[in-house]
């Protein structure tokens, strides 16, 4: 991939084009299907981010998001906007060569997809994968999904060179609306990833599991249906610290994804990721800047849960 | 019924865009305009445009007509950038016409720009430094001078259809390039060719007689870019484009689709000469009052130049282009007495047209320009009525402000009558 301009150009112009159709790019989910694609099954597989020639530091960022019903027009939202992500993170020289994941989160306690996963990818095939995502409907109404199934994955199912061979985490972005389970059933693993586990885990370890590998957000955005229900979001502050993100304005999501990656790559600091914003016409600045303004500060942790020990000085975000 | 064709008589910026919208605001004999044809040209085109309401849009692909909710059609006669057209689309919409690649069409013939060619053009251009020929930076000249050297290999629209050939003919490309040139900052084949894909399956892609189908429904207006002084023949060699700016291609289209000459034949001049970029520019005046906002310096092309009307270089562009029956006289809203008029220079007041071809010989030409003085005489206070005489062709509609509003009729029914030249069809390139 060339470094110019010229790069995002190409990716840009391929996600231009998809969106101007006005053809939904979820169209494997509105073409009825209602199983998950074989492209984007977990069962029994490993996600690899790997160096290359072209990546020779190759930073592995996951995108996940809540397909349920209680996310309303969100997933579509996000469909519309995630594909500007690479060319945020290159444009912006927020991250040098980003290995971009998506995947989607649902419940595995009644949804036929409980955990969509895609592959890491340097280019916009990772676009294709957003339209094999199925969204569910279901789920909703307990105030609880999945998403312990889907950090075990990330934790147990991922290679990421940049972490094993350069010691740097990846970076991981839960966008959802709910609580998680309390504990990662054996029994689930056992049907959605095939792994044999001899007893649950408790949701703690399996989030302190995948902070090792990944930087780790939750990202609440308001218009979802449990949007600002301080319940989920003292859950997540409680697990994540700063990194529990209430989102203004699900348009923002992109820009919030990117500049928090250009925090923690210390390629900017907030100001100069703003005036970014600004300078690319953004309307979502102040969304992005409410949203961030307590990531950058750091320390600062709102949660009546107080936090895992373990968490301070391990987040490269809070010594900013 | 009656087609326009639209050229600009300078080397540009003579407001193209606004007489092809006004145009199609207004109609042609009382019909709606069918569609507008790009005949010439790439994206380096930049046809301004501004709505009464005071929304703009400056139009490198998109016919002007666009905000009017015309359809357009690009001939294989233009060079298509389908990174640039989707992001002018999106543009578009900003301002209002979501849908304009819903009616747009594109002919499979027609050449391709790609980053790869971008990219060559701009190494080229940086090069050259002092010498630069003030080429746009956008690649299609690039992409001729390709097509030129190698048929065959020169990526197309239809192309895109197919992965698999223009994935090959990308990679013959750009090692053609680097070869050349050296390392280029370029994209992955494969990217490319997943987003010219991406183009393909969105835009229709149409065959030469579709044409016919559109000449069919309406008056079409055929819409030139640049100025017949920058045509790669008779302009001022090297000072010139890729590209034949006269309505030559125009009438190839309209004789393929058994209309030959079945159009009136409209040039466009400002009440000053302008250039941007190097190359001759006889009457030109530093000391002239005037900015162009549309025209800001730029790293390709430097600063934009004014120089008082120059009559000698325009009755060349007519002479060229075998004759124009009206001329749309812009910026009238600007005249003053800073304004002078050129009728003749030091040593001639005609430039002879030369054979096609002979590029040596318009080099020699270009030399003497440079040489060259004009002869001024005071701004007149008819301008319409001056030109008219100076160019020996009417002056049929003048504007006096950005807007199709500020257009005024001064022949009713100029577009009554075909170009009688070209009644029996022009030759065909």
């Amino acid at each position: 991939m060339g470094s110019g301009v010229w790069s995002t150009d190409v990716y840009d112009a391929a996600d231009r084009y998809r969106r101007s159709t006005g053809r939904s790019a979820f169209a494997y989910s509105d073409s009825g299907a209602r199983t998950v694609h074989s492209k984007l099954d977990p069962h029994g597989t490993v996600r690899e981010s790997r160096d290359s020639a072209d990546h020779p530091e190759s930073i592995s960022i996951a995108v996940l998001f809540d397909v349920t019903g209680s996310m309303g027009d969100v997933p579509r939202v996000l469909q519309t906007k995630l594909p500007k992500l690479l060319g945020l993170l290159l444009r912006n020289g927020y991250a040098r060569d980003p290995q971009i994941l998506f995947g989607a989160v649902g419940d595995a306690t009644c949804d036929r997809v409980p955990l969509q996963i895609g592959q890491f990818e340097s280019d916009n095939r990772m676009d294709d994968d957003l339209g094999r995502i199925v969204l569910e409907g279901g789920g909703g109404g307990q105030l609880t999904e999945s998403y312990e199934l889907a950090l075990y994955y990330l934790a147990r199912h991922t290679e990421l060179d940049c972490f094993t061979r350069r010691g740097r985490r990846g970076y991981l972005f839960v966008i959802g609306d709910e609580l998680a389970y309390d504990r990662v059933k054996a029994r689930e693993v056992r049907n959605v990833c095939g792994d044999d586990l001899s007893e649950d885990i408790p949701i703690r370890r399996i989030v302190s599991e995948v902070r090792r590998k990944f930087d780790t957000y939750f990202l609440l955005p308001r218009g979802a249906s449990y949007a600002g229900n301080a319940k989920v979001l003292d859950f997540w502050r409680g697990l994540l610290g700063q990194n529990a993100i209430e989102l203004d304005d699900p348009n923002a999501v992109c820009e919030t994804i990117a500049l928090a990656v250009g925090l923690g790559e210390a390629a900017i600091d907030l100001d100069a990721g703003l005036s970014d914003l600004a300078a690319a016409g953004s309307t979502v600045a102040a969304s992005v800047s409410t949203a961030l303004a307590p990531v950058e500060r750091g320390g600062r942790v709102l949660s009546t849960w107080g936090l895992p020990t373990t968490l301070h000085g391990d987040d490269r975000i809070s010594r900013l | 019924m009656n087609n326009v064709l639209v050229a600009d008589l300078g080397y540009g910026d003579a407001g193209k865009g606004t007489v092809v919208d006004w145009l199609c605001a207004k109609g042609i004999d009382g019909r709606p305009v069918a569609a507008v044809v790009r005949y010439n040209g790439g994206g380096q085109a930049g046809h301004s445009v501004v709505l009464p309401d005071g929304r703009r849009h400056v139009f490198a692909q998109f016919g002007a007509g666009t905000l009017r909710g015309v359809h357009t059609h690009l001939s294989r006669f233009m060079v298509v950038d389908p990174l640039a057209l989707v992001v002018e689309a999106d543009h578009l919409a900003d301002v209002g016409v979501p849908d304009a690649l819903d009616r747009l069409t594109v002919e499979g013939d027609a050449l391709l720009t790609t980053p790869y060619h971008r990219a060559a053009n701009r190494a080229r251009e940086i090069a050259r430094g002092a010498h630069r020929h003030g080429s746009c930076g956008k690649g299609v000249g690039e992409a001729m001078g390709y097509a030129l050297a190698h048929p065959s290999d020169a990526p197309r629209v239809a192309d895109a259809q197919a992965p698999g050939v223009l994935g090959a003919k990308l990679a013959v490309l750009r090692d053609r390039l680097v070869d050349e040139l050296g390392p280029l900052d370029v994209p992955p084949v494969e990217a490319t060719v997943r987003a010219f894909g991406a183009f393909a399956a969105r835009v229709p892609i149409v065959s030469r007689a579709f044409l016919g189908n559109l000449l069919a429904v309406g008056p079409v207006v055929f819409e030139g870019a640049q100025g017949v002084l920058l045509d790669e023949w008779h302009g001022f060699h090297p000072y010139t484009t890729w590209s034949t700016t006269t309505f030559d291609n125009a009438e190839t289209l309209l004789v393929e689709a058994g209309q030959a000459g079945n159009a009136t034949r409209l040039g466009v001049l400002r009440v000053v000469t302008t250039r941007h970029g190097p190359g001759p520019l006889v009457t030109e005046d530093p000391a002239l009052p005037l900015t162009d906002p549309n025209n800001p310096t730029n790293r390709w092309q430097g600063r934009f130049r004014f120089g008082h009307f120059d009559a000698v270089a325009h009755r060349y562009a007519i002479e060229v282009c075998g004759g124009v029956d009206g001329i749309a006289l812009t910026h009238l809203d600007i005249v003053g007495p800073a304004l002078k008029f050129c009728d003749s220079y030091d040593w001639t007041d005609r430039l002879l047209p030369g054979p096609v071809g002979d590029l040596a010989r318009q080099e020699a030409l270009t030399r003497r320009l440079f040489s060259t003085r004009p002869r001024f005489s005071n701004g007149p206070v008819d301008w319409p009525s001056a030109v008219s005489a100076a160019l020996d062709a009417p002056v049929v509609v003048t504007s006096h402000g950005p807007t199709a509003d500020g257009k005024q009729v001064l022949r009713p029914n100029w577009a009554a009558r075909a170009h009688p030249a070209a009644a029996g069809g022009h030759p065909a390139r």
